[in-house]
């Protein structure tokens, strides 16, 4: 009898979250738990949820200070906008943009550095875009529970209005894998000229 | 002055001695969710060893895979000199914060 196999797609992300040192190690540790104990306690469907649960506590784990960073600028950039009103917002959108830019860079040439694979820069790209696209909503829904009178209001609708502020971060997410890819690569040839430490 | 640790680096370090010459990832998890008494997260515990390890608290090897891991290898931990001493530093404060207080309190809040 074949022994039962977690999703293969969830075994490829598991791959690409992992530092090379620990790839064998750690996906191993999974699947010993995954066969031994798992699959037979819960059946073929709930493990597999199980594993994928796993992964995605590994892709927390491993992109939450980069989403924490992102979300932390978006949200100041935010409350800046709202309770700091300007007519003028390039000098803003400037400075903005090369926060997330630089964020972005650094979450795709970590994970790829570590990892030695350029694809796990673009997996950090969209985590870290999407972990803090959650994190914004929440943060920019504390923003308006804390003030929203009218010319909170005023400077909501003066910087864009409430739609963008929500939909924005989502969004985010195609230029996130983009710049992820982007680290991932420089990332992958720093790799190579500067050897990731080994346990 | 020993590393400072957090709850959750005492119980995988602690996890770590227990298991003596069978703490690897794995057997690591399930101790420390044995202990903890809740579900722990794989990559939390991957991530403090990791972090653990850096610190040189932790020393680790790789050990043979097993039919059931498709062959994959086994990375054991063991603890350092200085992983001992962290804990027992955290140990002592903890002592030291309880000094004169029996437990468990009693008495409304």
């Amino acid at each position: 009898m074949t022994e039962p196999r977690p999703p293969h797609w969830a075994e490829a992300f598991l791959h690409l979250l992992l530092a090379r040192e620990h790839r064998q190690t750690v996906s191993g540790d999974l699947l010993e738990e995954y066969r031994e104990n798992i699959h037979p306690r819960r059946g073929q469907v709930a493990a597999d949820r199980w594993y994928v649960g796993q992964v995605a506590g590994f892709v927390f784990s491993g992109n939450w200070l980069w989403a924490a960073l992102f979300s932390g600028s978006f949200i100041a950039r935010t409350a800046l906008d709202w309770f700091v009103p300007t007519s003028d917002f390039s000098a803003r959108s400037k400075v903005s943009t090369a926060i997330a830019v630089a964020i972005l860079l650094c979450a795709g040439f970590r994970a790829a550095w570590q990892s030695g694979l350029v694809r796990s820069g673009l997996l950090a790209g969209i985590a870290t875009t999407f972990l803090s696209a959650v994190i914004s909503a929440i943060g920019t829904g504390c923003l308006l529970a804390m003030r929203h009178d009218a010319a909170t209001f005023a400077a909501i609708q003066g910087s864009g209005g409430l739609a963008e502020v929500f939909t924005l971060p989502i969004l985010l997410v195609i230029p996130g894998m983009l710049l992820g890819a982007l680290g991932g690569m420089l990332g992958g040839i720093a790799g190579k000229s500067i050897p990731h430490r080994q346990s | 002055m020993a590393e400072v640790l957090g709850s959750f680096e005492q119980a995988v370090l602690l996890a770590v001695v227990r298991l003596d010459d069978e703490a690897y990832g794995r057997a690591i998890l399930k101790e420390v969710q044995a202990r903890l008494k809740r579900e722990v997260a794989a990559g939390a515990v991957h991530a403090t060893l990791s972090r653990l390890d850096h610190k040189g608290l932790l020393v680790s090897r790789l050990g043979p895979g097993t039919e059931i891991r498709a062959g994959r290898p086994r990375r054991f931990y063991s603890i350092s000199a200085s992983g001992r001493r962290a804990l027992n530093d955290a140990r002592a404060v903890v002592d030291h914060l309880w000094r004169g207080f029996r437990w468990p309190l009693k008495g409304a809040l």
